[in-house]
């Protein structure tokens, strides 16, 4: 069952309203709700008939012959393009012979950067590290707010919570990752905080998680649960 | 589209498919399909018919370049492409800082007197277009005033909640509670059709 706060954020959504940390949160709940997202395309739907209303227009016909160019021109730049035969025919095979070798130059100085910049990744964690910022969502306070440092390679990464005070007797939080390529958030884990409300954990999402696109965090049953099911209370994307 | 049938909406995804694989024809077939509305609202929330050309043709080659990442699963072709159209059109009306020329066009504005090289729709070529459209016309303008004047505020002037509550003198429940309902409506009613 939807709430009525579900469907005002859905539509806030739809129509581009929601603060981008509102619309991450809500991204978040889309992804574990097929219901929600069922309204949201159905909202998604009526806002765009909205469209309709406004008073009809043609553009000039000039305007279609313009980007009709420009697509013609993207796709000759994907395609090799003959040289016209010449007088001096021998030119253009010069050309490209030179140019066949400026480029393998190119190509061997390109090997040999990339193998420095893997041996400096390799050398820097930092490097292979992403940041994300979560910020709180109702009903968490307005001060709380956390870090994750999450390094896909390594499949791990580090949370930093601060002025989040303890759950009540019964609930944990727990870490989400939003992972493009699964349909529900990968639990990360249960997080504790101390009792100034801080925690700094070392985690690993249960499931491998290779295009994270936000972390979370939600109040759910004590120990956690293998399916979100309680509210989100931060949430952030990088 | 609202009122589209199941089968033009296949249409419309068998164009973006083709045009996925660079298919020229599908994607001309889609430009005389879908122009015509989406230059209208970029006109309307712009007002100028040089920027709304501009924009039309962000919109296209967007199209063409992103075909292969629509998902029918969360919208239309219809509405994927409006929301893109808007969407553009937002970023121009932020870049330029002239959210104040925005034309508040009411939903019974008439197009009479345009000079520019874009020309109004003629009722020969544009009878199908303009019946959805005054279908949805008709609902929108059936809406309770308070929910549809919330809900043109937020779709073609890209007010914020705060700024409509600011500009309506109404509380922010209140003009979420407005748009919500006003969107319900018009759901409920435009499956009707």
């Amino acid at each position: 069952m939807i709430s009525e706060e579900q469907q005002d954020q859905a539509a806030l959504y739809v129509l581009g309203l929601l603060e981008p940390h509102e619309a991450a949160a809500f991204e978040f709940e889309l992804n574990a709700n097929a219901e929600l997202r069922d309204i949201a395309r159905e909202f998604r739907e009526a806002a765009a008939a909205m469209a309709l209303t406004a008073p009809p227009r043609t553009p000039p016909a000039s305007l279609k012959q313009r980007i009709m160019r420009e697509i013609a021109t993207k796709r000759e730049e994907r395609t090799v393009v003959p040289l016209p035969r010449a007088p001096f025919g021998w030119v253009p095979w010069a050309i490209a012979a030179a140019l066949a070798v400026f480029c393998g130059l190119l190509a061997i100085d390109r090997v040999r950067l990339e193998r420095q910049l893997a041996d400096v990744r390799a050398a820097d964690p930092l490097m292979q590290t992403t940041f994300y910022t979560l910020a709180p969502s109702a009903p968490a306070p307005a001060d709380a707010k956390a870090t994750v440092a999450w390094q896909p390679g390594r499949q791990s990464g580090v949370i930093r919570i601060s002025n989040l005070p303890s759950p009540q007797p019964g609930k944990d939080y727990q870490l989400w990752a939003v992972d493009a390529e699964h349909k529900d958030p990968i639990s990360a884990g249960v997080v504790r905080v101390d009792k100034n409300g801080v925690a700094q954990i070392r985690f690993k999402p249960v499931e491998k998680a290779e295009h994270v696109k936000a972390f979370a965090i939600s109040l759910e049953r004590e120990g956690g649960v293998p399916k979100k099911e309680g509210p989100i209370l931060l949430v952030g994307s990088a | 589209m609202a009122g589209t049938s199941s089968a033009q909406e296949m249409l419309d995804q068998q164009m973006i498919a083709q045009i996925g694989r660079r298919d020229q024809s599908a994607f001309s077939a889609l430009y005389d399909r879908l122009s015509g509305p989406l230059y209208s609202l970029a006109m309307k929330m712009l007002g100028d018919p040089a920027e709304a050309q501009d924009a039309l043709q962000d919109v296209f080659l967007q199209i063409w370049s992103r075909a292969a990442t629509y998902h029918p699963e969360q919208s239309s072709v219809f509405s994927w492409t409006v929301l893109l159209t808007r969407s553009r059109v937002i970023d121009r009306l932020r870049a330029r800082g002239r959210r104040s020329r925005v034309v508040v066009a009411s939903t019974e504005d008439t197009a009479a007197g345009v000079t520019d090289a874009s020309t109004v729709e003629s009722a020969a070529d544009t009878v199908e277009k303009n019946d959805e459209a005054a279908r949805v016309r008709h609902v929108l303008n059936n809406l309770p005033s308070e929910q549809r004047e919330a809900i043109e505020l937020a779709f073609f002037e890209h007010l914020s909640h705060h700024e409509i509550a600011a500009r309506l003198g109404q509380p922010l429940g209140t003009v979420k509670a407005r748009i919500r309902r006003g969107l319900l409506k018009l759901r409920e009613r435009l499956s009707n059709l």
